[in-house]
């Protein structure tokens, strides 16, 4: 349930982003391994609730498989999927948290 | 039969609150903790949101190990839908979403308002005042007609606690335990009464300008010698609480209505409450007031709004289990004071 797998493929779109601005977006693809396929689709249908601020600027998908949950952000500057990234760790943490400390004992 | 219970969260502004209450009313746990910030400095979004992460699932625990239950006991899980900041709103929201799926029970949304108002009748036993709404978010006269509570006289800027807050800050008082309770304490050391703006508009009133004016002429007046930073507390809290009051007793004459319930955090106020009930004597009615515990932000109150929705078969899907940082007043169907009102008329049928 701890391993957040960055794929670092993401930050050379990152950087390829800068190099050419014109309708160029910038990625980031990381996976979250929930052990099993409830908790991760209680994760996601926690998270997939709140829709990105500025859909023209930022887009998100999620997908679970495997017991694995799979985000994908898209957006047309770097700081705008810096900003939409960082706050979205930061509820997939406190989902993650949620399910540790109050789903003990529970049949997933 | 098995009381109803609830678990409610709540963490719109600086204070992330999780309480359990039962459907008469009664309180079994309430535990907070507030995001203080230094002197001369406010809350911002995104460090409270962190603040609420950092306490809310503790905070979980306690409130259920005071109450002495177990999730299985609990019936419905409410939360603050809004208004407020949206990252700390989100918290709360992302919690329950999670928890619902665990422990397999419904939400209920709840505005946050309409909790103020529920929290302070059940707890003074209002059954039908103007209510004067007043925080650091918001300042709303209240009074409930036709399955809504309607809002008679708000603020057209900034909030009351707002402008408190701000103040404070000029002056960098603690913000330990509120910049609110600071700013009273050194009222009361007050003398001189300096004369500033008086702004009300029909039925609103307006805060923003007399900021303005008491932040130029606190910087010049204290450098002077013309008076104290505790004169400036006492003419500040005199000058916009006659404006509360003022636009209350408007609004009482309009509903003809004789009681007031105040609630909110400003609501603790001392002198706001001595201020409105020499106003409501006068009218021959009847002020309600509570104290800190019920008035500042909290889980029950919360908790205890969503389970009267609750009892009246309202409830809210996963999918629409969202935030927003406006949600008005009379935008709630307030179901469960309509239903009193029909049984009352049946019972006066028979």
């Amino acid at each position: 349930m701890h391993s957040y797998k960055f794929s670092f493929d993401s930050m050379a779109c990152f950087q390829i982003s800068l190099f050419i601005i014109v309708a160029t977006l910038a990625f980031c693809d990381f996976e979250v391994d929930c052990e099993s396929e409830k908790k991760a689709s209680i994760v996601y249908n926690a998270l997939v609730v709140d829709k990105e601020l500025q859909p023209d600027k930022v887009k998100r998908g999620m997908t679970v498989s495997d017991g694995k949950l799979s985000v994908h952000f898209e957006a047309v500057e770097a700081r705008f999927l810096r900003a939409s990234c960082s706050a979205f760790l930061d509820v997939l943490t406190l989902a993650i948290k949620t399910i540790e400390d109050f789903g003990q004992g529970l049949d997933f | 039969m098995k009381k109803m219970i609830a678990l409610g969260f709540e963490g719109s502004a600086n204070k992330i609150g999780v309480g359990v209450v039962t459907l008469d009313g009664n309180i079994l746990s309430n535990p907070r903790h507030t995001y203080i910030t230094p002197p001369g400095h406010g809350f911002l979004p995104r460090e409270t949101a962190h603040h609420h992460f950092e306490h809310i699932l503790p905070l979980i625990k306690s409130a259920l190990e005071t109450a002495k239950i177990t999730p299985e006991d609990i019936d419905c899980l409410c939360y603050t839908k809004g208004p407020g900041m949206g990252a700390p709103l989100q918290v709360s929201a992302v919690a329950v979403r999670v928890l619902s799926q665990i422990w397999n029970k419904p939400i209920v949304a709840v505005n946050h308002c309409v909790a103020h108002i529920e929290m302070g009748r059940i707890v003074t036993g209002a059954d039908d005042p103007v209510v004067l709404y007043v925080s650091g978010g918001n300042t709303q006269v209240i009074a409930y007609s036709e399955g809504r509570y309607r809002i008679f006289g708000e603020t057209i800027d900034i909030a009351v606690g707002n402008c408190l807050d701000r103040f404070a800050r000029v002056l960098t008082l603690s913000n330990d335990p509120s910049p609110g309770y600071n700013i009273e304490q050194l009222a009361k050391k007050g003398e001189k009464f300096i004369e500033l703006p008086y702004v009300v508009k029909g039925m609103d009133v307006s805060f923003s300008g007399i900021l303005s004016y008491i932040e130029a002429t606190a910087e010049e007046k204290l450098k002077s010698n013309e008076c104290t930073p505790a004169d400036l507390c006492y003419s500040l809290q005199e000058t916009l609480f006659a404006m509360l009051v003022e636009i209350t007793e408007r609004a009482m004459a309009h509903c003809d209505k004789k009681d007031v319930l105040i609630v909110g955090g400003v609501g603790c106020n001392e002198r706001l409450q001595e201020m409105m009930r020499i106003m409501c004597s006068e009218r021959g009615g009847r002020l309600f007031a509570t104290d800190d515990r019920y008035c500042i932000d909290n889980g029950a109150m919360i908790a205890y709004t969503g389970l009267l929705a609750w009892a009246h078969g309202m409830s809210t899907p996963l999918e629409e289990v969202t935030f927003t940082q406006r949600f008005r007043t009379d935008e709630v169907h307030a179901i469960w004071r309509e239903k009193k009102d029909s049984t009352e008329l049946m019972e006066e049928d028979v």
